[in-house]
């Protein structure tokens, strides 16, 4: 079983305008388990993208460690896929091109890592739009693709950072439900960072709730899948734990 | 009325079909104007020839062989003072727009020896290197440098974190990295550096050749004056125009829009 473990995981910087350190993330302690779908709720400030990159490696923790399958991270690696808000695809390269990035990396011959593209790009319905370059999509599309290029490089933590943020709210719905589909088809382990309280319940088995660098609270999602949003608007069980977290956020 | 539309239908096929028509077009009226002023006989005719005098200079220095000799000396200086600022100059580039630490050290140099014109090096390099091939490489590789440096610099710099941070956990190396997101990222900005400086170089070499004096177009026209030929000046003046056109439109702008305008990184 490989694990993700955050132990006392702390950031601290010096804010040379306010001439003082600041706080983002402080002692924070998690714990993932292999196939887990954890969200990370927040208003914003709360130090969740400052988490997110820590354990991304890509800004170095001030305290405490970050452990997956027993070994410290140091730095990025393909181990830890990364989604982004701004879907970061490459712009010289065609959408293929992009998901069989990671593979290429991995010196896989171009035949087998097409190959490999071309499932995960059936995967979101994309096949049709493989030789096209990322500016001709729309940004539905283009996060589908960011998605499907981190999944692609088998990572064993896939850390999403707010990734669905900068789509219209019907593309938004129809992507958190494709999301959920692809979890439990593939069960990566997932760590989503979020300030949509309902897109958090909605997507995870776990909630966390940060606030002012600290988590405030875990709450277990319970919620049968398969999960749509029209069955679960209505749903009471749903509603009652969103106006939980939703309490929780507020009240940070 | 009709006979005016029917130019003008004719005019928009032509130029549907054949795209350099496009370019030539607005040349008819200037040229026109340059036949009248000259036929008008305002200025001695030796002073202030026509296009007709030229084209025919035209022929006969190509049936001499001097223009085809003289073109080929200078695009090959050209080319191979380009090439070798390009090969040093985006080197350098992704160096100081990467490293904070080559930014602080090498920038104010290279701001420093770029205010030094290329041609103000003339003096000295005549002193160390005579009129030689030497001297004029110098000065176009000099040329091509700065700008190319300085625009890769600010291309690399353009390229979103977000971009490296992505290479970077797809598993890519830091000098995998330099070659899947730096280079193509900054291409644009790598282009806008090559044209500026294939344009100053293009324009130091005539002056280089002026100087320098072997062969080449700066040469021909400066060797027109002292013959006392204004044909052969503005003939020379003419090539350098057409030539500048023709690396414009059948060099850098297919290139540009195989890669930045395709990809959306500038548009058009």
């Amino acid at each position: 079983m490989k694990r993700l473990v955050l132990k006392d995981l702390s950031k601290t910087y010096f804010d040379p305008y306010a001439g003082a350190h600041v706080t983002a993330v402080q002692e924070v302690s998690l714990e993932v388990k292999q196939g887990e779908f954890v969200s990370v709720v927040g208003p914003s400030g709360c130090g969740k993208t400052t988490l997110l990159n820590m354990i991304a490696g890509f800004i170095p923790a001030s305290g405490g460690e970050i452990l997956l399958d027993e070994r410290a991270v140091d730095g990025p690696g393909p181990e830890r896929g990364v989604v982004f808000q701004s879907f970061a695809l490459f712009p010289w390269k065609t959408v293929l091109e992009n998901v069989a990035f990671g593979p290429k990396i991995r010196g896989l011959s171009r035949t087998e890592r097409e190959k490999i593209a071309r499932e995960y790009l059936d995967l979101v319905g994309l096949a049709n739009v493989a030789e096209r370059y990322p500016n001709e999509l729309s940004g539905g599309m283009q996060q589908r693709v960011g998605v499907v290029r981190a999944l692609a490089n088998n990572p064993d933590v896939l850390l999403m950072d707010e990734p669905f943020a900068s789509v219209d709210a019907q593309t938004r719905m129809t992507l958190q439900e494709e999301l959920t589909r692809i979890w439990q088809e593939r069960r990566p382990t997932i760590i989503f960072i979020t300030h949509d309280v309902g897109e958090a319940v909605f997507l995870a088995n776990r909630v966390v709730v940060l606030s002012k660098g600290r988590i405030l609270k875990e709450i277990e999602v319970t919620l049968p899948r398969p999960r749509a949003w029209d069955l679960l608007t209505e749903d009471a069980a749903f509603k009652a734990l969103s106006g939980q977290v939703l309490q929780l956020v507020r009240s940070a | 009325m009709t006979p005016l539309l029917k130019a003008w239908s004719l005019y928009a096929r032509w130029t549907a079909r054949y795209p350099a028509v496009h370019s030539i077009v607005p040349f008819i009226p200037l040229v026109a104007l340059w036949a009248v002023v000259a036929e008008s006989n305002i200025f001695p005719r030796a002073f202030f020839p026509g296009p007709l005098e030229v084209v025919r200079s035209f022929g006969t220095l190509v049936y001499k062989g001097i223009l085809p000799d003289y073109l080929e000396d200078s695009i090959v200086r050209l080319a191979v003072g380009t090439a070798a600022g390009v090969a040093l100059g985006i080197p350098l580039g992704v160096l100081v727009g990467l490293s904070p630490r080559a930014h602080a050290l090498l920038w104010p140099i290279l701001l420093f020896f770029q205010a030094i014109g290329d041609i103000a090096w003339l003096p000295i390099l005549l002193i160390w290197f005579g009129f030689s091939l030497t001297t004029m490489t110098f000065v176009i590789v000099y040329t091509v440098l700065f700008p190319v440096v300085l625009n890769t610099a600010l291309g690399v710099r353009s390229v979103p974190l977000d971009l490296h941070r992505a290479a970077l956990s797809l598993g890519a190396s830091r000098t995998r990295v330099i070659w899947e997101v730096v280079l193509p990222g900054a291409l644009p900005n790598i282009m806008t550096g090559l044209r500026n400086g294939l344009g100053y170089g293009w324009r130091a070499l005539i002056a280089a050749e002026i100087i320098v004096g072997t062969s080449g177009i700066g040469f021909l026209m400066f060797d027109a004056r002292r013959a006392g030929s204004v044909v052969e000046i503005l003939l020379g003046m003419i090539v350098l125009g057409v030539l500048w056109y023709i690396v414009d439109s059948w060099v850098l702008a297919p290139i540009e829009r195989a890669t930045g305008e395709r990809w959306g990184l500038v548009t058009r």
